[in-house]
């Protein structure tokens, strides 16, 4: 049982569509699967065509237990459901400070949740925040999308000084590169000189048009187009990443 | 949280998939996944190893399953080659099904029970944003070599969208389509198509005997019983799936041969004495075959009391068993097919069905009485000639006493439902505990003969024979050493069965 939060404190660079993908490809193998939609704007809620009830909100989050087991959806694979996100999570920082405890919050939901599943994926939302310190302590592996550049490569140190600060271990976290282009000279050097970092996955996944049209047909690319190299690259990812969660 | 569960509803007759899958589309937004053919077939020992330990094993796709018969989870999936007609433990992958079923199976093989053509054919209920919230799925299965077709339509929820769930059901409910299937549906109804029941086979000899009966009764309902195992176990042993049809098939002949000679006066006589020798017959026949498949389940145990070097010798040993096997096996299938074997057993069963009113001394007692008289006579013989075996007592006088504990032991399994059954249950424990240190005392000695008389056959010369003549000898030294520590065991395992408290049981029980 393993909880993989999927961060990275820039937007765009691909957190859903992994989050997505690798949630499918778990379940694939027989994985019982749950995939938290953490961020705000719902896109993986969108990517399952799920709606999240009507009452359900940021409060109903934090309380957990059943007003969690009560919003958990089935998506249209077996194996794999899903929490909604709500708009409401826009503000879950100010609930959060609200409440005792209020780093290890998330951490306290997921519990009974790791009775009922194999893997949880966290789809989170980008920006050091409350939420994100508490999706870190929850984490038992941080999956940061990176996309070779330098800003993104300035992004990756910021994180590992925070979990320092918040005396959190730095070996949680893997990077594996996203949203890569090769005729971008820039991007093979930045992967080049990254890819013996500890905690750098060799895995790539390409910038790629099939990637883009999830938004259209609205399914995890690896159900879609199985054979395609988008697919392909996913499924190098999460096995790299089962051979990190079975450990040495 | 209450959930909803997926239930699996039978189609009633009348009811045609078509239209039914017409009107699902009018009332929903449905989309059909297609139709996926798949061909599973369902293996067991013949006599329900598997099913026994609550496992069922299903062969499809080019692969095995190994399922929960109580909850239906899948506990080990492996891939396989394609079916074949029998599939001993040492044909299966090596892995995780292999070393759960091999303690099972043991010599037993497997054996395709039923086999479903199945096409299914799945539909999504959708809503509004073309989510899947229901699955439906329409499945006909075909039982191979009967005209049985199975159809049934499963209704699986998706978490969360409980609504929906209850709206199909409803449909459903409304086009009658209404009772639900137990969990292996297929299997059970399949096995029925093919006559067949789950544990519709056991080699343990059990028969519940009424104590009102009159022994003649007795003895008509325990034969029948025997000549049913009989004929039951025919098929197997002319299509030679696995040793263990012969096996039991010659047990059944040898506890008859004995209800004959306990129950000697029960029966008229010449009908006794005619069937003793009808039986000796089958016996005979079926000899061979059954000594052979003794000798080849022995080439494991034979290279591990050998050293290494001596191991080369035992191949063409055993390869050459192989081969005489083939010869017997054919004599013995054309036994079996022949005018006199189908007389020898027609007639038998006419005769039991035939209610036979000529008197005879014992036709009339009470089954009750003929038990006693029968396990108390068997007991004393043991007791008195095991009594009489010392250290220094021949071999011979070993393997008689063997021949009267088997005796009793057959008489006891004929009558247990006569007396209480924890019991006789002991009684049974503490002569199986002395029939074994015979049994393997007997065996080793059939053994070192067999093994004499091939040695003897060996002609010098050839570079192989006398591999084979060293291995031999090995074999024989080392099995003569074991056969005088079990000798050595006797004495301590006979006073133990000559307890007093034990006797004091037998008494009580038989007196």
């Amino acid at each position: 049982m393993s909880v993989i939060a999927v961060y990275n404190i820039k937007g765009g660079v691909g957190k859903t569509a992994t989050s997505v993908n690798l949630s499918y490809l778990s379940a694939c193998q027989g994985n019982k699967t749950l995939l938290c939609d953490m961020d705000s704007q719902g896109s993986a809620t969108y990517y399952f065509r799920i709606r999240p009830a009507k009452k359900f909100n940021t409060r109903k989050l934090l309380k957990g237990g059943k007003h969690i087991d009560r919003n958990i959806r089935g998506t249209d694979y077996p194996g794999l459901d899903l929490l909604p996100a709500d708009f409401s999570y826009r503000n879950i920082d100010i609930a959060l400070d609200d409440l005792k405890k209020s780093r290890r919050r998330i951490s306290k939901i997921l519990r009974p949740l790791r009775e009922e599943y194999d893997h949880i994926f966290l789809d989170c939302p980008p920006n050091v925040t409350l939420l994100s310190e508490n999706i870190f302590h929850a984490a038992d592996r941080i999956l940061v999308p990176l996309i070779p550049t330098t800003l993104s490569h300035l992004a990756l140190g910021q994180l590992l000084d925070f979990l320092d600060e918040i005396e959190l271990d730095r070996a949680k976290v893997l990077v594996f590169f996203s949203m890569v282009e090769k005729r971008k000279k820039m991007h093979g050097e930045m992967m080049r000189l990254l890819q013996d970092e500890p905690g750098v996955l060799p895995c790539a996944i390409p910038f790629l048009a099939d990637v883009e049209k999830m938004g259209i047909y609205r399914q995890p690319v690896a159900a879609m187009l199985p054979n395609s190299p988008a697919a392909e690259s996913y499924r190098q990812l999460w096995d790299a990443i089962c051979g990190e969660l079975e450990g040495p | 949280m209450q959930e909803l569960q997926q239930d699996t509803r039978y189609l009633p007759e009348p009811v045609e998939m078509q239209p039914l899958m017409d009107a699902l589309a009018d009332a929903f937004a449905v989309e059909i996944e297609g139709t996926r053919e798949s061909v599973a077939t369902w293996y067991d020992t013949f006599d329900w190893r598997l099913y026994n330990r609550g496992y069922l094993l299903r062969h499809r796709d080019r692969h095995w399953h190994l399922l929960d018969a109580g909850t239906g989870e899948t506990l080990v999936s492996c891939r396989a080659g394609a079916g074949k007609k029998r599939v001993f433990s040492w044909d299966l992958p090596a892995g995780r099904l292999r070393s759960l079923l091999e303690p099972l199976l043991d010599v037993r093989a497997l054996l395709p029970l039923v086999t479903l053509h199945s096409g299914d054919t799945r539909l999504r209920i959708l809503n509004r944003d073309q989510k899947t919230t229901v699955f439906v799925e329409f499945s006909r299965q075909q039982v191979r070599g009967t005209d049985t077709l199975l159809r049934t339509v499963r209704l699986i929820p998706v978490r969360g969208y409980d609504k929906p769930m209850r709206a199909v059901r409803a449909f459903f409910d409304k086009h009658e389509v209404v009772e639900k299937v137990p969990l292996f549906y297929g299997f059970e109804q399949g096995l029925r198509a093919m006559g067949r029941a789950p544990g519709d086979y056991s080699s343990k000899f059990a028969i519940q005997l009424d104590p009102d009966l009159t022994a003649r009764q007795a003895a008509v309902t325990i034969y029948r019983l025997l000549l049913e195992t009989m004929l039951v176990n025919e098929e197997g042993i002319i299509r030679d799936l696995d040793s263990e049809f012969l096996h039991d098939f010659r047990v059944a002949i040898r506890r008859t041969r004995s209800g004959l000679g306990q129950m000697k006066k029960v029966l008229p006589a010449d009908i006794t004495a005619t069937m003793k020798e009808e039986f000796a017959y089958l016996g005979r026949i079926t000899g061979p075959v059954r000594d052979l498949d003794v000798y080849l389940l022995y080439e494991r145990d034979y290279r591990a009391r050998l050293p290494e070097m001596l191991q080369d010798g035992l191949g063409t040993f055993f390869a050459d068993l192989a081969g005489q096997r083939k010869v017997e096996q054919k004599k013995l299938v054309r036994a079996l097919r022949s005018p006199r074997y189908r007389q020898i057993v027609t007639s038998w069963d006419e005769y039991l069905r035939s209610d036979d009113p000529t008197p005879s001394a014992d036709a009339d007692v009470p089954v009750i009485d003929l038990a006693r008289r029968i396990i108390r006579r068997r007991y004393k013989r043991i007791v008195k000639d095991g009594r009489a075996i010392g250290d220094d007592s021949p071999d011979e006088h070993l393997h008689r006493l063997r021949i009267q504990g088997k005796k009793l032991r057959y008489s006891l399994e004929f009558f247990r439902s006569l007396f209480p059954d924890d019991e006789v249950g002991v009684v049974i424990r503490q002569l199986k505990r002395l029939q074994n240190n015979l049994g393997e005392f007997n065996d080793l000695s059939v053994q070192q003969e067999m093994l004499a008389r091939s040695l003897r056959g060996l002609r010098p010369g050839s570079r192989r024979n006398m591999e084979l003549s060293a291995a031999i000898g090995g074999l024989l030294t080392n099995l003569f050493h074991e056969q005088q520590r079990v000798r050595k065991r006797f004495a301590r395992t006979f006073a133990r069965f000559d307890s007093r408290k034990n006797v004091a049981l037998f008494r009580k029980l038989f007196h």
